[in-house]
């Protein structure tokens, strides 16, 4: 029989304000095997702590039950604590009686015998405790950034600045992302290049940071501290030893295709870099539209490039590395406004979103940074912003709001006005959202000081008639009808995850909410870390974001990153399955299910008769085992056992609460 | 049936004759008849003497698959003449890691579908002395004289609604096949079934599995029961007690169709075996049938190759909970 000591805690209020705690404790004492039991107001406290270590060593304890909040919160707290006495730290259980039951009743009469049945349950499963040894196991002292842009960059310099190699994953040819594309940033209006670049040159010269441009994550297998990941560096038929970064091959080139980084509204060669101050400086050749692949002549790049740097052999090439912490920061994207036909965009080259409309005030963008029409090349004297399109949209976008645009349209207007002194911005906006330092004082400056209308209201219509756009909206605040003739219109287009999100998110091994953006592990204490150990989240891949938040999450992904790769061993989990082999029939349906391939066949010998008969089982490596469980639910014989949560151990605690009701 | 039947009986002789004279297999999985002429049970052939006893006609019905599981422990290679559902069981044992393919040689019968001994003595009224098959006609004999029938209304009910009475797997295959069959009726229970309350189907079940004895004839039919200790047999934990008892039974063929999701071949040996008449084919069935409507068409057994749904992973399968 064992020796159990059940502790129970009344966290203030939270668990004595709804569960009568000396009823409990006194029916603590009649389970089986408990030899003590005891209360405290906070046992997460040291005072609690240090009852249940000396009441281990006073009642030669050698099992314990702490009835508390939920063990995602204090299981290691109690579990260090129990270790102090000397007890193995897999021999405690913790009822939750907190989450499971006080917070979620109300009535004391019921809450009650609920509580006693989890503590009933927590301590028939205790009874079945084994102790346990958690595996030491590597760190590869290196880590993995996936996405180049401002966060992507900002983490990689900062972890490599503690002096750990990185690698940066980014699949266009530049790293820059997305604020490469903004022309000044919000509320100090300095330049987005200006402050970006030597971050971008920064992260290339670092000689702790590897930069693989034009690349892609192919596949992420096994653990924190341990993840093996396959690159897939794409072909750039440009071999980057030798390439210069003279230029000569995309002047010269003769084959065009839209420019993505200038949102479509231009057109780049078909070799090409991305833009001017791209880093790495060297071209990609773009397949899709160059004439020599797609009808096998041409090959003006190869005759004029100096340095013979043109190879239109060049395969995609597979990087298969080891890396002890994953920095996802993939960004985000903006919603095509399409889907909202009364805005008409896509149909005239005057109406535009917010971040095309970044790329007509940027001096190498498609209009050489002359704020003008794209219709007609005339400065737009009437400009019409519309916020929240897809935003704060429950029927046709997005629930959520998307943070930046308020303060992204404030900027525009500012700088339109700059740009064009006699223009006049009129903004559509449902509320005006300007929660950050200066946010505010930067709003109120362009309403007040830029000839920039705001309207709370609406957009119904947008059409062209004669040489303008008719807007028609209501002011909700008048209830009045307007009509606004606009030479230009744009559409703060909701910030949305990435299209491919879903799937990387998949491929990493990390999950995202409803809208395909990333969780974090916990939306206050760990706004960086996610729920598989290792990967980190920055950026707007987690939520929409501006700069200077992107910046810190990165930041801080970086220091968590750091804290894990300075470990010299990392504890392993102790949790893992093990295969009870003389019941295994060796089907292998556990191989196919499990995540970390830490299962394989192995073959053992059997007596059989007057022999030896061979056979087939499956065996779990306990170094890869994450402890997820898939295996032990689908083992149809119940030949595997997660250990601390082994079938018996439920089935005892199933039995606890149900026989005894 | 004597003619057609002699000779078609000489030919799988011939076939295996040599092999397990020759010594290519140590024993044969086939059919011997058993007490009664409407009777035909395995034969486990290790002689010429044995092979003399083999029977292939209209009363096969038993899936030989199943007993590799234990001959292949004894023998280093073994012959077995496999009908379609006989030839998905053994891919079914090959999924599941219970057989190797080098240690088997599959003798192939299209099978024509097998006949219920109670459906004969209904047509004829009475218990009938002796049949013969003609063109797709019984004749059936009884003491008052004879009766005639149609052979398709004479079928197991595991055989009316068998799509593949061609073998998927074979080495030889030993007469010619007939193709895919066209079945309108499988699901139609598991939809009648579907349309019932809740309440209805509880009521219907219980009334059904409250006839189990628990003698586990189904299980030790089925081939995917492949488990070395049943869930029902292990003491610890103690997933369920022994007791025939409603709930008890209820647990038993519930789990025991679960553990054969994406796995049943649906030969409906368990139905067939079932000594209360349980109509234990729906349960697989419905199984059958979900995931149909969940991840695709998927037929267990017919490809070995083919990764069975619950195996695997895609990006589309369904997660109705997970959606916004």
């Amino acid at each position: 029989m064992p020796r159990t000591g059940v502790f129970i805690c009344h966290c203030g209020t939270n668990i004595a304000g709804t569960v009568d705690i000396d009823k409990t404790v006194e029916a603590s004492r009649n389970f089986p095997g408990v030899v003590h039991a005891d209360e405290y107001r906070y046992l997460c406290s040291e005072m609690g702590q240090d009852i249940i270590t000396k009441a281990i060593k006073e009642n030669d304890l050698d099992r314990v039950v702490v009835g508390t909040c939920s063990p995602r919160m204090h299981e290691n707290t109690f579990r260090k604590a129990a270790a102090e006495a000397g007890l193995n730290p897999y021999l405690l259980e913790v009822a939750n009686i907190r989450e499971h039951c006080s917070w979620v009743h109300k009535d004391m009469e019921e809450a009650t015998p609920k509580a006693i049945a989890l503590l009933r349950a927590a301590a028939a499963k205790a009874a079945l405790n084994e102790a346990l040894e958690a595996p030491r196991l590597d760190v590869e002292k290196r880590a993995l950034v996936i996405g180049g842009g401002i966060a992507g960059i900002q983490a990689a310099l900062d972890i490599a600045e503690a002096g750990y190699e990185v690698d940066i994953v980014e699949k266009d040819p530049s790293i820059g992302g997305r604020m490469a594309q903004l022309e000044k940033t919000f509320p100090t209006l300095d330049c987005s290049a200006c402050i970006l670049t030597p971050k971008m040159v920064e992260a290339a010269q670092h000689p702790n940071i590897n930069l693989l441009t034009y690349s892609e994550v192919d596949e992420v297998k096994g653990f924190v501290g341990q993840f093996d990941v396959k690159i897939r560096q794409k072909a750039r038929y440009v071999d980057p030893v030798k390439c210069t970064g003279c230029g000569i091959c995309w002047e010269k080139c003769p084959s065009k295709a839209p420019s993505e980084f200038e949102m479509g509204l231009s057109k780049r060669k078909s070799i090409y870099v991305p833009f001017a101050q791209a880093v790495p400086m060297v071209p990609v050749i773009d397949r899709d539209s160059c004439l020599y692949f797609r009808k096998g002549r041409c090959q003006i790049c190869e005759k004029e490039c100096p340095p013979q740097a043109i190879d239109y052999e060049q395969q995609d090439e597979i990087i298969e590395r080891r890396y002890g912490a994953i920095v996802v920061a993939t960004g985000f994207d903006q919603l095509d406004p399409t889907i909202y036909g009364e805005y008409g965009y896509g149909q005239h080259p005057d109406i535009l979103t917010g971040l095309e409309f970044e790329r007509i005030f940027n001096a190498s963008g498609p209009t050489g940074g002359k704020v003008v029409k794209l219709s007609d090349g005339k400065p737009p004297k009437k400009v019409v912003f519309i916020q929240c399109i897809g935003s704060r949209d429950k029927a046709r976008g997005m629930n959520y709001c998307s943070k930046i645009c308020c303060m992204y349209t404030a900027k525009q207007a500012i700088l339109l006005k700059e740009k064009v002194p006699d223009a006049k911005s009129y903004v559509f906006y449902i509320d005006v959202r300007t929660g950050g330092k200066g946010y505010e004082e930067f709003q109120r400056r362009a309403a007040e000081e830029h000839d920039v209308a705001y309207m709370r209201g609406q957009v119904g219509k947008i059409f062209p008639e004669d040489d303008h756009l008719v807007v028609r909206g209501i002011d909700s605040l008048t209830n009045r009808n307007i009509e606004i003739k606009a030479d230009m219109v744009v559409l703060a287009a909701a910030t949305v995850a990435r299209g491919d999100a879903p799937e990387l998110g998949r491929l990493v091994g990390i999950n995202s909410d409803s809208y395909h953006f990333f969780n974090e592990a916990h939306p206050k204490l760990k706004p960086v870390e996610t729920h598989t150990a290792g990967i980190f989240i920055a950026g707007a891949c987690q939520a929409p974001k501006d700069i200077p938040e992107t910046v810190s999450q990165a930041s801080a992904a970086a220091v968590k990153a750091i804290g894990l790769l300075s470990k010299e061993k990392l504890q392993g989990e102790a949790c893992t399955a093990e295969v009870i082999q003389s019941d295994c029939s060796g089907c292998l349906n556990c191989e196919a299910i499990c995540p970390y391939t830490a299962i394989t066949p192995v073959e053992i010998e059997e007596r059989y008769k007057d022999g030896v008969l061979k056979r087939t089982v499956a065996e779990v490596n306990p170094a890869l085992c994450q402890g997820c469980g898939s295996c032990a639910v689908t083992c149809r014989s119940g030949s595997i056992n997660l250990k601390g949560f082994s079938n018996d151990q439920i089935m005892a605690e199933v039995d606890a609460i149900c026989l005894q009701r | 049936m004597a003619e057609r039947n002699v000779e078609s009986v000489n030919k799988v002789r011939e076939a295996v004759s040599q092999d397990l004279l020759g010594g290519r297999i140590d024993l044969l999985l086939g059919w011997e008849k058993g007490h009664y002429w409407w009777q035909s049970r395995p034969l486990f052939a290790r002689s010429e003497a044995d092979l003399e006893k083999l029977a292939w006609d209209s009363f096969c019905a038993v899936n030989l698959s199943r007993y590799l599981l234990e001959e292949l422990k004894d023998h280093d290679k073994v012959g077995v003449l496999v009908k379609g559902c006989d030839a998905r069981a053994f891919n079914r044992l090959l999924q599941d890691n219970m057989v190797r393919r080098e240690q088997v040689i599959l003798y192939g019968l299209p099978c024509p579908g097998m006949l219920d001994y109670n459906r004969l003595v209904e047509k004829a009224g009475g218990a009938p002395l002796e049949i013969t098959e003609e063109n797709g006609r019984v004749i059936i004999k009884v003491g008052s004289g004879e009766q005639e029938a149609q052979r398709d209304d004479l079928l197991l009910d595991k055989c009316k609604d068998c799509r593949y009475p061609d073998p998927a797997v074979y080495d030889q295959l030993l007469f010619s096949p007939q193709g895919e069959k066209e079945v309108t009726e499988r699901f139609k229970t598991v939809e009648e079934l579907e349309e019932m309350s809740a309440e209805e189907r509880f009521g219907y079940w219980e009334k059904e599995l409250s006839r189990c004895l628990r003698c586990y004839a189904c299980r030790q039919a089925c081939p995917f029961c492949s488990c070395r200790e049943c869930f029902v047999e292990q003491e610890n934990p103690r997933w369920q007690g022994r007791a025939y008892q409603p709930s008890e039974n209820f647990m038993f063929h519930l789990v025991r169709a679960y553990h054969g999701t994406g796995r049943c071949i649906d030969c409906g040996e368990c139905e067939r075996s079932c000594p209360v008449d349980i109509p234990l084919q729906e349960l697989n069935r419905k199984l059958i049938k979900d995931i149909n409507e969940l991840y695709g068409d998927y037929e267990a057994g017919l490809d070995p190759e083919q990764e069975p749904p619950l195996l695997t992973y895609r990006p589309d399968d369904p997660a109705a909970f997970s959606e916004k």
